[in-house]
């Protein structure tokens, strides 16, 4: 066990008590901000993998913004009388419960168990850089970036409209 | 040229990528059953943005092991990191417009709950 | 260099069409700036000179036509291509020949006078540009029928005229009984082109079997004429007699739609609602001739097929009795003239049955000439006596209106057949060509028919139209002066028109539900708030007054033409060998070359004697009635007229019965149908339906509406995937 193999289990313990805070706190808000933990542990361990911008966008954008407006909704809603209990009774439940399970041993079974004591092959980890990013995003990604620039100006568009209207 | 300033860059590489595949399937597995358990619509979302994230680090973990049978590493490696931030600009649209229907809804409904929204029933 | 004048035959076609864009688009702008007056003289001028040079330019081309040796006066011109599917090719492509430059010289020469005239008449109404603008477009329409190469074509102008037709008749449409006239000729109309379209499929099939079997088909051109014409004998050993026959007689139905033979005449005296030039240039002088030009056009198919030649010679029997004694009966203006106009029509295919095709149009041109004078003297008499159609209440009137008087005396003598006046040469060869026809149809001598019945129509022509222009002009007193004045303006359902009423009152038009038609209340309270710029009633202190130069110049045109049209085309134009250069079938009597011909044939013939006997007859038997004064029997009181006059006056009950019949017999039919449609294919809609519906009841119950419920049912479907991957992948399936 090495100290890097300690580090991540403390990380990915850290991150899974999010997301089962996540499906299972009652209050929307606890929950909310378990998310938050799970994200900000989240971004750690993309510095760990290499990609420093991406983690530093993972913890603006979702740790930051993104729970920043699920919390403003939830603030709005005024539901904190009422509890959220998980259905954990209903029959739908236990099918759901099961076929998750069924899709998680699948998936581990066909394709993580490979890769269980794979660590990779030595090379040059510079390509989570700002610098590296950018040049691939404006040159060979350009297009996909542009239209993923117009599909945010349609979400703000639509979020205001939808925001604004009265139906 | 910058390594020099990250110099965590190369030092994680003693972890096995299938234990970064296995967080990643355990966020997935658990975003998916509170989809299907949780009511209120806003953790439903929360819970969506969980699998969201699985499938982000998936894609990380496996940009930063490359597998021996890809030709270029470095390709590989900035191909995940496209797909990721792309996912990254569409969840936050999704957001933005997922929560402005649910603000819509609780306006003419005064609640919000994903089984009261049912006029979808044959 | 000859070419070039051929060449500007488009801008026969164009102007009109010119004229009628400009009238459409600019004719409110001119109005509103310039004032109803000059913009109206404006518009009124514009009118007329597009077609004034299309006349001018058509002469031009037909001199520059005569001057061609006679094998060789056809000229076809292509502007584009219009359709081409597979193997056939329809191009936009007119013919110059002496036929349709005949027709052309007609439409645009009498069409010049009456939009002149038209400038006159219709000077007081509100829309002016809109009755210049159908009038232009009619003329263009008009002239692409007679001008077209082929049968597309000339369909495209036959409905266009008939648009055209509709819309006019409809003109003044605020009045319900304008609309159901309107209507009326439309839904007549349809039955006629309902055969002339299965006739022309019909030739087509035939012509594209024939033309491709035989390998002459190498030109794809198939309802060209100068393709399909010359390979009619062909399709007749291919297909023998009868289905060429059916395809003669089909568009010789369309022919009877439009040119208004019996049964299908209906449509032509109520079209008489409209304005009196309309009546003058569309109803009798251009458009319902179409027929007779389609007949000529299409000589030698009829020619080809006896058959047909009979059928039409008992139609046209048919019809130019029943129109001459119907006529008789009425005593509206106007409808005289309609039903006069639909026995003349009746004569020309009398002709036309009997093969003497050339003279079926030489009686086109002399009736234009004459019928049109006719119609325009009755507008302008209809101008003077304050819109009151009726002639009972005229009288002695060629002391107010003398040139009218003039003119129309002229045009009455021409169709009564007064010898050397135009109307006597085309009914004289009438007379000749049915007596020498040899058509029989077994056995019964259908030339014979034609001979006994045009000499009886002969006599009852000159008679009715003895009786009309005696009650008009002359018969004792001045009748109008008889009637009481109105106390005050009580009465005021006609507006600026000659809307005529009281012939046959309002119809009774059901229940109204889109409330598209202004009821008689509400007519009347559109005509007290419409102030009127013109208007008073017929009654004793009425004054009648000569018509304005506009209109009576083309009265004296028209009145020339009368007197000496009909000697110029036979003896100057020499129409028989003129038309036979178009392709017309003409048979050649031994005597026309002969050089003492107008002695021998118009002098000493018996034929000729016959004819002004029955001139004389006629005019005789008018005489005697109407002279001196109204016969009480065709007076105002209508109980005393005679049964014959006042069936006359029903038409016989053929119209009330046709309608009613084909009412009813259409409600038995809707009623057939809608039962098959409610039973049988409500049956097999609903069974889908109920079909899909049982399915979508089975799945519906998956649909519970929860969303939580389709994610657990979409986690399903991913382990199902990813079994299926695992097992191709891992375990083998692929394999």
């Amino acid at each position: 066990m090495t100290l890097n193999q300690i580090a991540f289990l403390v990380m990915g313990a850290a991150a899974l008590f999010g997301a089962v805070g996540v499906v299972f706190f009652r209050s929307p808000v606890r929950a909310a901000l378990s998310l938050v933990i799970n994200f900000f542990v989240l971004g750690l361990i993309y510095f760990m993998l290499g990609s420093q911008m991406l983690g530093i966008s993972q913890i603006m954008v979702y740790a930051g913004a993104i729970m920043v407006l699920f919390l403003f909704v939830v603030m709005m809603l005024r539901d904190d009388g009422k509890t959220d209990k998980p259905q954990t009774q209903e029959g739908k439940f236990l099918v759901g419960l099961v076929a998750s399970l069924a899709i998680a041993a699948l998936t581990y079974v066909a394709v993580i168990s490979p890769t269980m004591n794979y660590t990779g092959e030595k090379f040059n980890r510079i390509y989570g850089t700002p610098q590296s990013i950018g040049t691939v995003l404006f040159t060979q990604y350009v297009w996909p970036f542009e239209v993923i620039s117009i599909l945010l100006l349609v979400g703000i568009v639509g979020s205001i409209m939808l925001a604004k209207r009265k139906f | 040229m910058l390594s020099h300033l990250i110099p965590l860059a190369s030092v994680f590489d003693d972890v096995p990528l299938g234990w970064f595949l296995t967080l990643s399937l355990l966020m997935f597995t658990l975003g998916g059953l509170g989809v299907m358990i949780r009511r209120n619509p806003v953790v439903v979302f929360m819970c969506i943005e969980l699998m969201l994230n699985a499938v982000n680090l998936s894609f990380l973990s496996f940009a930063a092991y490359p597998s021996p049978v890809v030709g270029d590493p470095n390709q590989a490696a900035m191909s995940g990191q496209m797909m990721v931030i792309f996912v990254m600009a569409i969840a936050a649209a999704e957001v933005a417009v997922g929560l402005g229907i649910i603000m819509a809804i609780f306006r003419q409904k005064n609640e919000v709950d994903v089984d009261e929204m049912s006029t979808l029933r044959g | 260099m000859q070419d070039d004048i051929f060449k500007l035959i488009w801008w026969v076609l164009a102007l009109p069409l010119f004229g009628f864009l400009f009238q459409a688009l600019m004719g409110k702008l001119v109005i509103d700036n310039l004032g109803p007056k000059i913009g109206r003289t404006m518009m009124g001028a514009f009118a007329v000179l597009p077609i004034l040079g299309s006349f001018a330019i058509a002469a031009n081309i037909t001199a520059a036509l005569r001057a061609l040796p006679e094998d060789g006066r056809s000229r076809i011109l292509t502007l584009f291509e219009w359709i081409t599917v597979g193997n056939l090719s329809i191009p936009f492509e007119v013919r110059v020949d002496a036929l349709s430059m005949t027709m052309v010289l007609i439409i645009t020469g009498i069409g010049t006078l009456i939009h002149l005239y038209a400038t006159g008449y219709m000077s007081e109404e509100k829309d002016y540009t809109r009755f210049f603008t159908y009038l232009n477009l009619f003329v263009c329409a008009m002239l692409l029928l007679v001008l077209g190469n082929n049968l597309a074509l000339l369909f495209v102008g036959w409905e266009g005229v008939g648009v055209c037709s509709y819309l006019l008749i409809g003109f003044w449409y605020k009045d319900l009984n304008n609309s159901f006239a309107a209507n009326k000729a439309f839904i007549v109309n349809r039955i006629g082109d309902w055969g002339l379209s299965l006739g022309i499929f019909f030739l087509m099939f035939m012509a594209a079997t024939t033309l491709g079997v035989t390998g002459q088909g190498s030109d794809p051109r198939w309802l060209s004429y100068d393709v399909l014409l010359p390979n009619i004998g062909v399709m007749l050993e291919n297909y023998g007699h009868w289905p060429l026959a059916a395809a003669a007689i089909l568009l010789f139905i369309g022919a009877m739609g439009k040119s208004a033979q019996f049964p299908l005449y209906l449509w032509l005296p109520d079209a008489m609602a409209g304005p009196t030039p309309v009546s003058a240039l569309i109803h009798a002088a251009t458009m319902v001739t179409s027929g007779v030009f389609l007949l000529n056009r299409m000589s030698p198919l009829f020619e080809a097929v006896p058959v047909a030649g009979a059928v039409v010679v008992i139609v046209g029997c048919i019809t130019a009795l029943l129109g001459a004694l119907i006529a008789f009966g009425q005593t509206d203006i106007k409808k005289v003239l309609a039903f006069s106009t639909v026995s003349q029509l009746g004569y020309m295919f009398i002709a036309c049955g009997v093969g003497a095709y050339w003279v079926g149009l030489f009686h086109v041109a002399t009736h234009a000439f004459f019928k049109a004078l006719l119609f325009l003297g009755s507008g302008a008499v209809i101008h003077a006596m304050a819109h009151n159609q009726d002639m009972r209440n005229y009288g002695k009137l060629s002391k107010y209106i003398p040139i009218t008087f003039g003119t129309m005396t002229i045009g009455w003598l021409a169709i009564a057949g007064f010898p050397f006046l135009s109307g006597a040469f085309s009914k004289e060869e009438i007379l000749l060509e049915t007596f020498a026809s040899k058509l029989n149809w077994y056995g019964l001598p259908i030339g014979l028919i034609g001979f006994g019945v045009a000499m009886l129509v002969a006599v009852l022509t000159a008679a009715y139209m003895t009786r009309m222009t005696f009650m008009t002009f002359f018969s004792g007193e001045e009748r109008w002066k008889l009637i009481p004045a109105h106390a005050g303006h009580g009465h005021d359902d006609h507006h600026d028109h000659d809307h005529h009423h009281g012939d046959h009152g309002h119809h009774d038009h059901g229940p109204d539900v889109h409330n598209f038609f202004y009821t008689d209340a509400e007519m009347a309270e559109i005509a007290k708030r419409t102030p009127h710029e013109h208007h008073h009633d017929l009654d004793e202190n009425h004054k009648p007054h000569e018509v304005p130069a506009t209109m009576w110049i083309p009265l004296v045109v028209l009145a020339a033409l009368s007197l000496v049209g009909g000697g110029w085309l036979f003896f100057g134009v020499q129409l028989p060998e003129w038309l036979a250069s178009a392709g017309v079938v003409v048979h050649h009597h031994e005597e026309i070359k002969s050089i003492p011909y107008w002695i021998q044939k118009v002098l000493a013939k018996p034929i000729f004697w016959a004819a002004t006997a029955a001139f004389l007859l006629g005019v005789a038997w008018g005489y005697a009635r109407y002279f001196k004064g109204l016969p009480e029997k065709d007076g105002v009181d209508e109980t005393k007229w005679t049964g014959f006059q006042k069936a006359a006056s029903k038409q016989f009950g053929i119209d009330g019965t046709l309608t009613w019949g084909s009412i009813n017999l259409g409600k038995i039919l809707g009623d057939i149908s809608m039962a098959f449609d409610k039973y049988v294919i409500d049956g097999i809609v609903n069974g889908l339906g109920g079909l899909s519906k049982g399915f979508g009841n089975l799945f519906r119950s998956m649909q519970t509406g929860y969303v939580r419920g389709y994610a657990v049912l979409m986690q399903i479907g991913i382990v199902a995937l990813l079994g299926y991957f695992i097992y191709i992948t891992m375990i083998g399936g692929a394999n």
